[in-house]
């Protein structure tokens, strides 16, 4: 699903995000990105979904190199990828239906798809009954759960999540990642960048880990260490 | 894409406002220049396709009577006069209709009965005043020759007046013009400013750049035709004022053809409402594509 062969991003000629990274994601597989501050995880998120380019190598998502992809064909690639932010990225002059409905909406899916599809993504992320408030009237991790099901919403194949359990206490990040595991079952194939070692050695999932823009580590149902 | 551009000029009031107000007074200089210069083209409409010089013809001249004066004309014709051609009443009457457009009183009182014909001459050479002054002399003492006008005694005047009028109103608008486009671009900047993190969820998701940029331009375009729309009811307005007052002004003022009362004041409006739509449209395109990225 995810294929990365020796890709190197700089953003100066001292600052490397990644040198000669290569690894592959299969379809339905959930990865964990792990590594200190720095170390290029988010880069290589932001290069799956081709807000960056690599200076080297090559990108290849749903079998289709990207790197050297036409700008007026990103939005169809970006159709089927996901994205769950730390810090949520809500509308808040819109309530959680909108938002949800929001990314239905600028792809121009018919209203009779989004009346449909979005209660069934709040009632598969459990905000049913909380269609009509606006994120500051709910907690970090219902906020969380908004931002998973506008990623949702659209069923992509593959989910990008950058530290969505970064802002939410032990508890709450054990439920989002419930509800990320959830999503991976039905296919959808699923990265995310993490520091939460209680996540990743609960979760044993495989674990890519990051050092300097290098990956250090490849392992199956790993841990954080 | 409505809602989303009105939720964006409700964001952004103050400066939608100014934007609308800077492209009206654009856009007002831009429809009196017009207007004016139409004004002029009324004033000098007589003297239009080279003619220096014409010959008013005694109401009631018959054929053979004005044959006298086409002979004296042939004569010249080649020599002195590159061409000629006749005025009757219905087209006597039809310049009464522009000169006298600002004094209905004085052009009431012309009737087919009571009006003089012309024939309008274009000489060999115009810069020949002296040639133009010795045929007119001439043309003056042939039966039922009301009277000859030479074009260098009404032109000189009125041209340096349009070249003057003309040189700065337009200066005036380009510069005003470009003052509004701008100001609509940095709205639409502000704008996309305001609204960023909506701009970079909808990339996240996949919106295409045209569907990210429409509602922007649309609020140019909109603020564009706005300014528009304002400078038309003002352009009306003024226009009316102006005709009103050159009504009281002495037939003999010159001004009484210095008005626009033919229609064309609405041909200027649609226009007027067309520039702001295409400034509106010019502003906010460029902004909304050069600040995408925000």
């Amino acid at each position: 699903m995810i294929r990365l062969e020796n890709v190197t991003k700089r953003y100066s000629t001292d600052v490397v995000a990644l040198d000669g990274v290569s690894f592959d994601v299969p379809k339905g597989e959930f990865v964990f990105l792990v590594g200190p501050s720095g170390s290029g995880k988010s880069t290589l998120l932001r290069l799956i979904n081709r807000q960056e380019r690599p200076e080297e190598g090559s990108v290849f998502v749903a079998g289709r190199d990207i790197v050297d992809m036409p700008s007026n064909q990103i939005p169809q690639l970006r159709r089927n990828i996901g994205n769950v932010f730390q810090d949520y990225k809500l509308l808040l002059n819109k309530t959680v239906f909108e938002n949800v409905a929001f990314a239905l909406e600028v792809i121009g899916k018919p209203q009779h798809v989004i009346s449909q599809q979005v209660p069934a993504v709040i009632d598969l992320v459990g905000l049913s009954g909380k269609e009509d408030r606006f994120p500051h009237q709910l907690s970090g991790g219902e906020q969380q759960r908004v931002s998973i099901a506008r990623a949702f919403v659209n069923r992509p194949l593959i989910l990008v999540a950058d530290e969505p359990t970064g802002n939410l206490d032990p508890g709450t990040g054990e439920g989002i990642m419930r509800l990320l595991d959830r999503i991976n079952g039905t296919g959808t194939t699923v990265v995310m960048a993490t520091h939460d070692r209680r996540i990743v050695d609960a979760m044993r999932r495989r674990v890519v880990q990051l050092d300097r823009g290098v990956i250090v580590r490849d392992q199956e149902r790993g841990v954080y260490q | 894409m409505f809602r989303e551009t009105g939720e964006s000029i409700r964001r952004n009031p103050t400066l939608s406002v100014a934007s609308v107000i800077t492209a009206a007074v654009s856009l007002l200089i831009f429809g009196l220049t017009l207007i004016i210069q139409h004004g002029f083209d009324n004033l000098l409409s007589q003297w239009e396709g080279g003619v220096e010089m014409i010959v008013y013809v005694n109401s009631g001249a018959g054929e053979e009577q004005r044959l006298v004066i086409e002979d004296a004309l042939g004569q010249q014709q080649g020599v002195t006069i590159e061409a000629w051609s006749y005025c009757d009443v219905a087209c006597s009457l039809a310049d009464a209709d522009r000169l006298f457009a600002g004094d209905p009183v004085t052009r009431a009182q012309l009737t087919e009965l009571n009006i003089p014909t012309q024939y309008k001459v274009v000489p060999l050479d115009a810069t020949q005043v002296e040639i133009l002054r010795g045929l007119r002399d001439r043309y003056l003492e042939l039966p039922n020759v009301y009277s000859v006008q030479l074009a260098e005694e009404q032109l000189d005047l009125i041209s340096k007046l349009q070249g003057f009028v003309s040189t700065y109103t337009t200066g005036l608008w380009i510069a005003l013009m470009i003052a509004a486009s701008l100001l609509i671009w940095n709205t639409i900047r502000t704008a996309m400013f305001a609204r960023r993190r909506e701009i970079e969820v909808m990339k996240l998701v996949g919106a295409t750049d045209w569907f990210i940029r429409l509602p922007f331009m649309l609020e140019g375009l909109l603020q564009g035709v706005a300014g528009g729309a304002v400078a038309s009811v003002a352009m009306w307005f003024i226009n009316g004022r102006w005709t009103a007052g050159v009504e009281t002004f002495p037939a003999n003022s010159g001004m009484t053809a210095l008005v626009v009362v033919d229609g064309y004041e609405w041909r200027v409006g649609l226009i007027v409402v067309l520039f702001g739509a295409l400034i509106g449209t010019i502003g906010s395109g460029t902004a909304a594509s050069k600040f995408l990225d925000v």
